[in-house]
């Protein structure tokens, strides 16, 4: 710790802190335009001046001067404020003074600042710049000549997203921030740089001239997109969501946002929401009262007794998973389940068979701090955006070393120094357990006190690294440098994300990311930790609730398999749209025929359409409640608009079910949280009030293995068709409520599909052609992407699009044998 | 007493001397109007447009809250008000608009006869508000 006196005030501060950092620590303001405070320091404004005793004769940028013991600093004087003015009046020779139509005008730093040092004339004169606004794409609007060349948006593009879409060309006075060949902006529309800018010239273009920030009420609430549960706030005004406004002060994302986040919230205000129920009658979907509505569904519910089967999604909130919970227990069926029923076991069997808990064992800041991290599969900078720019913060700030055991390449492996083990599809189970045979062999594992070592060490006889390296296509080094890498690292990560498109081997891959965390001593170590990351805003919060089959019940695949051959009668689906999401589309139509279907959405998705009553829900942003996300952090959800029309919140709406079926339901959402936090294991104790700022992580920051068993997994199985077709989520979009969103659809509107440069030319394809596939069970047809990214042979489509039908040859294999048609 | 009483009366007929009444026989005869007076509102025009760019400075400072201001980008991409509304009801006339206005698109008239038959009629909005 370092002592310094800052305008007379004692101040203790860490050794590595700027004068800028402790003044602020000590609550004195000194002004800023380039500093930002997940940056690195680069003093480019020159507006935070200060003098140093000791450094007499000039003065000191405080944002870019670390402290030193003794330092004496004054942040205002005379002379301070005529330097300030005057920086001040520099930037405005050039700065068109466009207040009045710019969208910044209120908040802006530029303006404030002026303000502040009451610039009123300007000793200098110049030409105002009259350069070309970017405005080719649809959400960020480039205006540069209202930059004030902080660098922010470039430094926030490279050391936090890792795309470097920016950079600064020209000299002296033609310097501005430019796109390479000073082209329109074409990145992953993030929008960091739009959150970054302190003035004008990088703006939201969805938000262009909809309101000044002064009318916008905030709301903090939590993204409802994936689980990474990124806090956002709501700009509301006219009862609609304006814009996403900049919010570092809560959560754990720093502010940090990805598309969806930022971009994806239109659905909320979409004039197609349901707003009324809807009862079939003659056939035909017609408005109903609420109370018939629900008398409907009552008589359906009792006509099929417990021939029932209820699905949820992972986005309700835990006190609508909690009422839910409660009304399948009133209806006395145990077939319950939520996100398709596969996707998630590596959770709650995987983890739950190896370590005995059903959740990541740390929290996203500790990546931070990794020295090595093994990310299996997915790509997280596409799965979970904001996580990818945490693992980002590890390399370059504390030079982790990146594994990705990866069927594709991605945003990951072209991180600084990440280590790709690009394999063959299907295949990454194989590299795991060698990964684990590695560590067996060279002596490099932990083994104090685990069991079944010797039935593993059997297991994975067959898995030596070389015999996997030649099955997979990897360089058996590289496995072997892993495997010694995560052993040696005094803190490393492992992470493992699952979803509807990632059904394969999701127990098996769940139990090999266990073995490894165990032999490695990653779970449960300080500072390490194993994460299970999953794809709904609250699919952590469901599997802690329990909305699982029961002992006696079975789970969604084998639900909707019954209700398609008429064994399970009746149907409820709690925001979820399997005809569009789920693996087999043709067996899910057919169950969805055949039951008395109740569906409870936002919009009249496909699977809405069959229903035989359709009870219109509420948003994220209209409801309030609690998320848990995927490191187990509990936050509040806060409603910011008021629903439109009859539509309810899920909640009210399981009260009015619950009430018809004679059970008591809790009043408010709080008293729901207080009955849930009594029952649900890991939650008992925790109160609404302790969900602060940062939220609350239940089971503490390091949640500790209950048993440390290793359990042997079988390897999977490549594919040897020539052409193989891999299905995922792309990094625009999350599950299908994105695709109603006009952020992200401005984008990525329509399905595609994926193919490498060398394919495309052997099939003579180009970008955008249509291109057909024949697989088992059907043909697909959609428009050709172009890209870099994929092996030979192997081509990649999302699972977002319903209008593709790509679930009609996705039946949760791990890839598919495709065949082009010409 | 009677000193008195001759002085105030002469003030009186002083008064009623012609030239020298305060009376305005309205509407007949109209009062001259102060160069500062602040009567009803005027949207300023330009060539092809109006010249407000809808920065929504005046309906944040009018304390009576009688402006409504919507923006809307127009073909050419600049920021214009799609709808631009003073509630003349509402209205306390105290000019705070005008000087709050960064580029002098609204100023106010001498008109002050106001009067309508209708509570809709005393909406102005954009078209009327130019015309004025």
């Amino acid at each position: 710790m370092v002592n310094l006196t800052i305008d007379g005030k004692q101040v203790t501060v860490s050794k590595d802190a700027t004068i800028y950092e402790a003044a602020k620590q000590a609550g004195i303001y000194i002004p800023v335009l380039c500093y930002a405070k997940k940056l690195l320091p680069y003093g480019a404004c020159r507006v935070c001046l200060v003098e140093v005793e000791q450094m007499k004769g000039r003065l000191i940028p405080s944002c870019t001067t670390p402290v030193t013991e003794g330092m004496v600093v004054t942040t205002m004087s005379d002379e301070i404020r005529k330097v300030r003015k005057t920086v001040l009046e520099f930037l405005l020779v050039n700065h068109v003074v466009d207040c009045p139509v710019c969208d910044k005008g209120g908040e802006c730093d530029l303006q404030e600042l002026t303000y502040e040092y009451e610039v009123v004339t300007n000793r200098f004169e110049g030409e105002k710049f009259d350069l070309p606004t970017d405005e080719v794409n649809p959400l960020i609007e480039r205006n540069m000549n209202r930059c004030v060349l902080c660098g922010k948006c470039v430094r926030v593009c490279d050391e936090i997203v890792g795309y470097g879409s920016y950079s600064f060309i020209n000299r002296g006075f033609e310097t501005k921030i430019a796109t390479a060949f000073d082209r329109g902006l074409n990145c992953e529309f993030c929008g960091q740089c739009v959150s970054m800018c302190p003035v004008g010239a990088i703006l939201p273009r969805p938000f262009k001239f909809k309101a000044r920030p002064w009318q916008l009420k905030e709301v903090d609430t939590v993204c409802g997109y994936c689980g990474n549960g990124c806090t956002i706030t709501l700009g509301t005004k006219d009862n609609e969501v304006q814009t996403i406004r900049f919010n570092d002060e809560t959560g754990v994302n720093d502010g940090n946002l990805c598309i969806r986040g930022r971009f994806g919230y239109s659905y909320v205000n979409s004039a197609d929401k349901l707003t009324s129920p809807m009862v079939r009658r003659d056939g035909q979907l017609v408005e109903a009262s609420w109370d018939e509505a629900i008398q409907a569904v009552s008589d359906g519910f009792k006509a099929a007794g417990d021939s029932l089967g209820i699905i949820s999604g992972a986005r309700l909130t835990n006190e609508e998973l909690f009422l839910l919970k409660n009304y399948s227990k009133a209806l006395g069926t145990e077939n319950l389940d939520h996100s398709g029923g596969e996707c998630y076991k590596g959770v709650t069997e995987g983890l739950q068979e190896t370590l005995g808990i059903k959740a990541s064992t740390a929290t996203f800041p500790q990546v931070e701090k990794c020295d090595a991290i093994l990310s299996i599969r997915s790509d997280f900078y596409e799965t979970h955006p904001v996580f990818g720019m945490v693992v980002n913060q590890a390399i370059r700030r504390n030079e982790a070393k990146l594994t990705v055991v990866a069927d594709k390449l991605g945003k990951f492996t072209k991180l600084p120094n990440a280590r790709t083990l690009l394999h063959k599809p299907a295949l990454e189970l194989n590299i795991i357990n060698a990964i684990c045979s590695v560590l067996l062999e060279e002596g490099l594992a932990k083994t104090d006190g685990l069991e079944g070592l010797d039935d593993l060490k059997k297991g994975l006889k067959k898995f030596t690294a070389k015999a996997v390296a030649k099955e997979t296509g990897v360089d058996e080094e590289a496995i072997k440098q892993t495997a010694r890498e995560l052993a040696a690292a005094e803190n490393a990560a492992i992470l493992l994300a699952y979803g509807l498109p990632y059904t394969a081997y999701s127990k098996e891959l769940g139990i090999a990311a266990a073995n490894l965390s165990l032999l490695t001593g990653i779970a449960g170590r300080q500072g390490s930790g194993l994460y299970l990351c999953g794809e709904k805003a609250n699919s952590q919060g469901a599997i802690d609730l329990g909305i699982l089959p029961g002992a006696k019940g079975i789970g969604a695949q084998q639900m909707l398999d019954d209700a398609s051959t008429g064994k399970l009668k009746a149907l409820y689906m709690v925001g979820e749209d399997p005809i569009a999401s789920y693996p087999n589309r043709g067996m899910v139509e057919k169950a969805m025929d055949n039951a008395f279907l109740v569906v409870q959405d936002l919009f009249l998705t496909e699977t809405a359409a069959k229903a035989d009553v359709v009870l219109p829900a509420v948003s994220f942003a209209e409801k309030d409640g609690t998320f848990t996300n995927a490191e187990r952090r509990i936050q509040k959800v806060r409603k910011g608009i008021k629903s439109k029309g009859d539509a309810k919140s899920d909640f009210e709406i399981l009260q009015l079910l619950l009430s018809a079926a004679g059970k008591d339901a809790p009043a408010t959402t709080t008293d729901a949280f207080a009955a849930l936090t009594a029952e649900t294991s890991g939650y008992e104790g925790i109160t609404l009030d302790m969900l602060g700022k940062q939220g609350y992580v239940w089971g503490t920051d390091i949640l500790k293995p209950v048993t440390s068993k290793l359990v042997a997994v079988g390897g999977g199985e490549a594919s040897k068709s020539k052409y193989q077709l891999l299905v995922g989520s792309a990094l625009y979009h999350s599950g299908t409520v994105s695709t109603k969103a006009k952020g992200p659809n401005a984008v990525v509107s329509e399905a595609y599909i994926e193919v490498c440069r060398e394919d495309a030319a052997e099939l003579k394809l180009e970008e955008g052609d249509l291109l057909k596939l024949k697989a088992e069970g059907g043909e697909l047809k959609a428009k050709v992407k172009v890209d870099r990214r994929l092996p030979q042979g192997v081509m990649f489509a999302p699972y977002h699009f319903s209008a593709m039908e790509l679930n009609r040859v996705y039946t949760g294999q791990p890839v598919i044998a495709v065949e082009p048609v010409k | 007493m009677f000193k008195a009483f001759a002085k105030g009366l002469s003030i009186t007929l002083k008064y009623l001397a012609p030239g020298n009444t305060t009376t305005v026989q309205y509407p007949k005869e109209r009062c001259e109007i102060a160069p500062r007076f602040r009567g009803q509102h005027r949207l300023v025009p330009t060539t092809d447009r109006e010249k407000c760019v809808a920065c929504y400075l005046c309906p944040t400072v009018c304390p009576a809250k009688c402006i409504t201001v919507e923006s809307a980008e127009n073909e050419k991409g600049e920021k214009y008000p799609k709808v631009y509304e003073i509630d003349m009801l509402r209205c306390i006339f105290c000019g705070y608009c005008v000087e709050a206005c960064p580029i002098e698109a609204i100023e106010m008239t001498d008109k002050y006869e106001l009067a309508n038959y209708k509570r809709e009629q005393f909406i102005f909005d954009k078209e009327r508000l130019l015309k004025s």
